[in-house]
């Protein structure tokens, strides 16, 4: 079967500043496919390069089989998307947030579902602006679910959400993934990462330092806990 | 459709609930409509002329609701759009991000039509205005100004870099135009080397245009500020449109 992602040869250049080299990523559908990296690894421009939101300086894009930049229309029918940071028009309220981007799609969920899975039923009326950090995180991973998607990018999903919300929202994505829906998401949280991903690629400086099941990974480093393996790997543990 | 019905719902709704674009568009005309009106009355635009004052200033009064939406509302709300990557947001969605802009202008007609319509509702109730040009030809002109001067919004929403120049260069053309245009402080009150300036402003051959055809005036003289107005019109779409970015 073709992957879903499918990404030969990316490389991204800030002028001299290389900030992704030589990716070669492929997605199986159903997969959850985690892009993990510190701060500054390349985890968001790779993510904006592959959506097509970033130019690239060399590489191809396939997402769906499809050309991101040359059939969006087609693609983002399919996809959903939630960017690290997401902004609203000033004064909106929450329900007004949701309308729109159903709006937007020939197929939708109901988004009133969604919100009341994630808690956040009675806020339907409330502003953007004065909803809490967390609360606003969700609200961007609504709208990344709202069209029905095959295929999520999440760019870190559950940053700024309690315990109790976070365990909510990978129990709801661990259910649409046993649908068949695919994810790409990002984190900083190895036991979210454990909790979701069936693979893992690791960035460093923008290249792939590893890329492997969980287990193979822990299986390679002399520790269990996989936050521990996660910095063996970046060769960033404590000595 | 369903998109475009949306969008033009909320995008209304903010505009009601930020209010600049009633305040200045739609509250400020009618106020100086009403002080004109005070002040005026019935009184003749000049000795021997055919028509009253408040008849002249109409056209003048009534353009105000296309200069602040035009050159405040429209790129200040696409530029606040970029800024909070908005519009970035939408590109990974299956709509157009040239829908979005096109509901924003729409809305903001819909102000500048409502200003038109609640300065005539005050000129005519209070004091008795009537246009004596035909109103068919008037709306005409009225929409081809706005589009000469949506066309500058547009334009200087695509060549601010950021919030804050968009700002700075709006409140640089918005308050001269406002003032010297003619849309406020009536053009035919200023000294000669004044109205020399004026001329140069976009705003102040449309408001040509708009009181050529509410008077009622010969459409030769009005032939200049129609095809400049056209053309400008052209130009700063296509400007605006090769210089547009979505971050």
């Amino acid at each position: 079967m073709n992957p879903v992602v499918k990404v030969e040869g990316l490389r991204k250049r800030y002028g001299d500043k290389t900030a992704v080299e030589d990716l070669n990523i492929e997605i199986a559908k159903g997969e959850i496919f985690g892009l993990l990296g510190h701060n500054g690894a390349g985890k968001t421009t790779t993510i904006e390069c592959i959506l097509g939101t970033k130019s690239m300086n060399a590489g191809t894009v396939e997402i769906l089989g499809l050309d991101p930049r040359k059939q969006r229309k087609q693609l983002f029918e399919r996809v959903g998307v939630q960017f690290q940071q997401s902004n609203y028009q000033d004064k909106i309220k929450v329900k007004e947030v949701c309308e729109i981007t159903h709006s937007l799609y020939k197929k939708a969920v109901d988004f009133r579902e969604l919100l009341v899975t994630f808690g956040m039923a009675e806020l339907e009326n409330s502003m953007v602006s004065e909803l809490s950090g967390g609360e606003r995180q969700k609200l961007s991973v609504i709208q990344a679910l709202i069209p029905d998607p095959e295929l999520v990018f999440l760019d870190e999903l559950t940053t700024g959400l309690d315990s109790k919300a976070r365990r909510e929202v990978w129990k709801y994505l661990s259910k649409l993934k046993e649908k068949g829906l695919t994810i790409l998401l990002t984190s900083h949280y190895m036991d979210e990462v454990k909790a979701l991903c069936d693979r893992v690629c690791i960035l460093k400086n923008g290249k792939v330092i590893a890329m492997d099941t969980i287990e193979a990974l822990t299986k390679q480093s002399p520790y269990e806990d996989f936050e521990e393996v996660y910095l063996w790997l970046t060769g960033e543990e404590d000595e | 459709m369903k998109v475009f019905r949306t969008l033009v719902k909320t995008e209304s709704k903010l505009a009601l609930r930020n209010m600049d674009s009633i305040l200045f568009g739609i509250l400020f005309p009618m106020a100086l409509a009403l002080i004109l009106g005070v002040i005026y009355g019935e009184k003749p635009a000049f000795e021997g002329a055919g028509y009253t004052f408040l008849q002249q200033s109409f056209g003048a009064v009534a353009a105000i609701g296309i200069c602040a939406t035009g050159l405040m509302g429209i790129p200040l709300s696409i530029a606040d759009y970029r800024h909070r990557k908005i519009l970035k947001r939408f590109k990974v969605t299956p709509v157009s991000p040239g829908l979005l802009l096109f509901v924003q202008v729409a809305v903001q007609f819909a102000i500048a039509l409502t200003s038109y319509l609640a300065v005539y509702l005050v000129l005519k109730l209070f004091f008795g205005y009537k246009m004596i040009g035909s109103t068919f030809y008037f709306l005409l002109s009225y929409l081809l100004v706005a589009i000469a001067i949506y066309g500058i919004g547009m334009l200087l929403a695509s060549i601010s870099p950021n919030l804050k120049t968009a700002n700075l260069l709006c409140s640089l053309i918005y308050f001269p135009m406002l003032f010297l245009s003619g849309a406020t402080v009536p053009y035919e009150i200023m000294p000669k080397a004044l109205q020399g300036a004026s001329d140069i402003m976009p705003l102040t051959q449309g408001i040509k245009l708009l009181k050529g055809f509410s008077l009622g005036l010969d459409l030769n003289n009005l032939m200049f500020p129609i095809i400049l107005l056209s053309v400008l019109a052209i130009i700063s779409f296509l400007v605006s449109i090769k210089f547009f970015q979505w971050e």
